[in-house]
């Protein structure tokens, strides 16, 4: 019933994927270069400052800016070969899914003050493509939102991020489409402690 | 991208036979036989949109789109160029392969050997698909890369210039396997520039997934000629060269017809008998089917008149040619071997070698030790062992043993990355196994047993190469293999084999995945007076403790101490905290729930104080590995890694929130799993709620 965002396409060699870049992509890939620096990969601090000087520029959003255990954790459920840092793909899957996210809660903070209320948790997953039932939105609300059960920007894109990746986990290893999955301790572990 | 869960489905598909010649990985997700029937079934030729007929294709630089090489070039598929073409007439034969524009001869010399063995060039060359009756302008080959076999898919549109062929070609026009593997194994690359100057051995581990060795000519081993027939014997593929001393030599004529620089392959040995003694011949190929040595034993000289029983003469101008085996040692520079694995010889009569193969990882921090000049990191390294119990058959060479090949080969860890940029220096060393850990794997040996013992042996050298290979002769035992970049901290994948001429049982040296974990709760009722005071005053008028509360209270005291360094709780950390700790499930901690995180948090300091052995006031991450074991986690290579990625700073050190927040989290991860594996059967199954609820955590 949930709608992870589908997953990118395979790599293709380097010189493909630049000559058929878009303009937009060529644009974006500029930016990413930048922002990376050298090693052309993101850490959780750059990722970190790169968020924090967005937020700061739109007034709509309120946060207390995201903190460097959040992104670790950002980085980490994205993260496929432990390095602790996102690559050029990853890192603008992670983007894209953050401006629509951004646009989810823009809309849907309906009493437009900043955050997402308890009240307004279940429309703005649905939305956002997670329909979750009350016992989830329980636990989310509890690890996500604070004493007054708002949560605010920073916190709800962590959210997201963990969520989407989570479920496409699931997916990922549920390979028969059984509805269940069998992990040992050791992938169990691997799972859940990077994340 | 979806993070640990695709390298796991990875694993689990390459442990259930994907990635083997017979269940190849499809490269960029391409199938050959389901894209055909579409095309054939629409009336249309195959057109690849991943590797378009374009200037790209070519190349970058000397093929690039503005030079003179690639001007005029059009794309054109076999039909087009003559009017029967054929895959292949009358099998693969050395004759079908003849360079091209390109400097890929070590490639070519490589196919050259490929087609000596019909089984290995069948699994390179798939069989299934010609220009008969099912042709739909699409071909597919298979490579061998870094562990697994890659099936790669193409359309048949072959550039062309001035009417010819640009690369590859068959001697005599027609047939079209050998230009055809050549647009497969660029389009692996990236574009056929990318194919410009490599080594025969990276062409023929490729082909075959054997493991290639390189020889010296100017100090060869005694017993060379040996290993060189019973390699041939072996169905083995081997490639020769004469080195260049500049630039300017490259594919320079020697007065005897050798061309400098470039790959030639030896396809045969033989003793003759010459004028009453025995005369080493060896049998060479030049990959462009001509020009050919003129010297002694060369086509129609008159040494061959002299020899009396079998004679192997081959006169036709057809790019190979006969030499001694002295005059080969004088000329040529270096032999390339490469001994195929069992699975790649289908002859039960030639002798098989066995194989294992393990991939691996370096990161920074945890698993990249660098090499035994850091004694400190050295022991976190990957090791594996590999124990030989039976000595070698007829050794040549008189002296005993057990004969073995290790081949450690670094892999593109990123494939987008320009090629080169990230090759490191990389080498292993061998100890010998001390007898009380002989049969024990569940052990990654420690930092005292490598200060403690010197190595036995090691690769050659440490260098910036894809594949580092050692051949070894050592008595029976057990022997320690610890691969590793030559400085430490550098991130690498890495793929591990070891050939031993008999059987041999390799296998990881990794500690085992598990915890001791001691009841730790406290009930209410446990509570002493101080403490309940204590809590009274902290948790205010609902007497439950808030993650808000949490994080005051935890850095008012880790504030007030000097020993330990911490940036400070997170309000992520303290809402996990308090998430872990709650059983009652409200949300907030109640006095016994606080009580018994109090004293997880003291005895965690107490580890944290004890190695942190320099006092710095946090703990530099090999310290952390040792910290783990002493809290009562023992943990694998690869979970570690992923703590160290998540947890530590980019210094390498981790500070007192994260290592307690690190701690509190592996605990309940292992007591969640325990509790869902109730029956101790060693694996769990969740369903999509289950899961999404635990995972949120």
């Amino acid at each position: 019933q949930f709608l992870p965002s589908d997953p990118p396409p395979p790599r293709r060699p380097l010189n493909f994927a630049e000559s058929h870049e878009s303009d937009e992509e060529k644009q974006f890939r500029r930016v990413f270069k930048q922002l990376a620096g050298d090693d052309m990969e993101v850490s959780p601090n750059e990722l970190m400052n790169i968020l924090n000087k967005i937020i700061s520029k739109n007034s709509q959003l309120k946060t207390d800016g995201f903190s460097i255990e959040s992104c670790r954790s950002m980085v980490a459920v994205m993260d496929s070969d432990s390095t602790g840092k996102l690559g050029f793909h990853e890192f603008k899957y992670l983007w894209n899914n953050i401006k629509r996210w951004q646009g989810v809660y823009v809309k849907h903070d309906a009493d437009r003050s900043g955050v997402i209320s308890r009240r307004e948790l279940p429309e703005v997953f649905k939305a956002a493509g997670f329909p979750l039932d009350e016992q989830l939105l329980q636990l989310i609300a509890r690890r996500y939102s604070d004493e007054d059960s708002n949560m605010d920007f920073d916190n709800f894109i962590g959210c997201l991020v963990r969520l989407d990746a989570m479920c496409r986990a699931f997916k990922t290893l549920d390979k028969d489409n059984s509805g269940s999955i069998d992990l040992d301790v050791k992938e169990w572990l691997q799972l859940t402690m990077y994340s | 991208m979806s993070g640990v869960a695709s390298t796991l489905a990875k694993q689990r598909a390459l442990a259930a036979g994907f990635g083997t010649n017979a269940n190849a990985v499809r490269y960029l997700n391409q199938d050959f036989g389901s894209l055909r029937d579409k095309c054939r079934s629409a009336g249309r030729l195959f057109c690849d949109p991943t590797f378009a007929a374009a200037p790209e294709a070519l190349g970058f630089k000397e093929l690039g789109p503005s030079s003179p090489k690639t001007r005029g070039v059009t794309w054109k598929r076999p039909t087009e160029l003559v009017s029967n073409p054929e895959f292949i007439v009358g099998g693969a034969t050395r004759t079908d392969i003849c360079q091209g524009a390109l400097g890929d001869c070590w490639l070519l010399a490589a196919i050259a050997s490929l087609t000596l063995n019909e089984y290995v060039m069948a699994r390179v060359v798939p069989t299934d698909q010609g220009f008969g009756n099912d042709y739909a302008g699409i071909f597919h080959f298979q490579f061998w890369q870094y562990g697994e076999w890659v099936d790669v898919v193409i359309d048949d549109r072959l550039p062309v210039k001035d009417g010819e062929l640009m690369f590859v070609h068959s001697a005599e026009g027609r047939e079209f396997w050998s230009a055809l593997l050549e647009k497969a194994y660029a389009k692996m690359n990236g574009c056929y520039e990318a194919l410009s100057g490599g080594s025969t051995t990276e062409g023929f581990e490729d082909f075959t997934g054997g493991i290639a060795e390189n020889y010296d000519l100017q100090r060869p081993p005694s017993n060379l000629f040996q290993i060189i027939k019973k390699s041939l014997e072996a169905g083995a593929l081997l490639g020769c060269s004469i080195d260049i001393t500049s630039a300017a030599d490259s594919e320079a004529v020697t007065r005897q017809k050798l061309v400098k620089g470039h790959a030639y392959s030896l396809t045969g040995a033989v003793e003759v008998n010459y004028r009453g003694r025995q005369e080493k011949l060896v049998r060479m190929r030049n990959p462009w089917g001509q020009v050919e040595w003129t010297g002694a034993w060369s086509d129609g000289s008159s040494e061959w008149d002299s020899v009396q029983g079998d004679c192997p003469n081959a006169n036709a101008e057809d790019g190979e040619f006969w030499m001694s085996y002295s005059d080969f040692l004088r000329n040529y520079s270096r032999i390339e071997v490469c001994t195929l694995t069992p699975d790649t010889i289908e002859d039960d009569s030639v002798k098989h070698w066995s194989v294992s193969k393990f991939d691996g990882t370096w990161r920074r921090g945890s698993t990249a030790g660098g090499c035994r000049n850091n004694p400190y990191t050295f022991w976190t390294n990957p090791q594996f062992v590999i124990k030989l119990e039976e000595e070698d058959d007829d050794p040549e060479d008189g002296e005993v043993g057990c004969s073995f090949v290790v081949g450690l080969i670094q892999k593109n860890r990123r494939k987008l990355r320009k090629q080169g940029e990230d090759m490191h220096t990389i080498g292993f060393a061998i100890y010998e196994v001390p007898q009380q850990f002989h049969g024990q794997r569940e052990v990654h040996l420690d930092k005292n047993f490598f200060l403690s013992h010197a190595q036995t042996a090691k690769s050659e050298t440490f260098i910036n190469l894809r594949e580092v290979t050692s051949r070894f002769k050592m008595p029976p035992g057990e022997y320690l293999i610890v691969p590793s970049t030559f400085e430490a901290h550098l991130n690498g994948d890495f793929c591990i084999r070891v050939f031993s001429e008999k059987q041999s049982e390799t296998q990881p040296c990794d500690d085992p995945v598990e915890a001791e974990l001691e009841d730790e709760t406290v009930s209410d009722e446990e509570v002493d007076a101080g403490f309940r005071g204590l809590f009274s005053k902290l948790a205010g008028d609902d007497m439950e403790i808030s993650a808000v509360e949490l994080k005051t209270i935890m850095n008012k005291i880790v504030c007030k101490r000097t020993d330990i360094k911490t940036d400070g709780f997170s309000m992520e950390t303290c809402r996990v905290m308090v998430n872990l700790m709650d059983d009652s499930g409200n949300g907030k901690l109640g006095l016994g729930e606080f009580a018994t995180l109090w004293k997880k948090v003291q005895r965690y300091l107490s580890i944290y104080k004890k190695n942190d052995s320099d006092n710095s006031g946090t703990m530099s991450t090999p310290e952390m590995r040792v910290a783990f074991k002493d809290a009562g986690f023992s943990l694998n290579n690869t979970i570690y890694q992923q703590l160290v990625a998540r947890y530590s700073d980019p210094d390498m050190t981790i500070d007192f929130d994260n290592f307690v927040g690190c701690l509190m989290r592996l605990e309940m991860m292992f007591k969640i799993f325990k509790k869902l594996d109730a029956t101790n059967s060693g694996s769990i199954e969740l369903d999509f709620n289950q899961w999404i609820n635990f995972a949120m955590i």
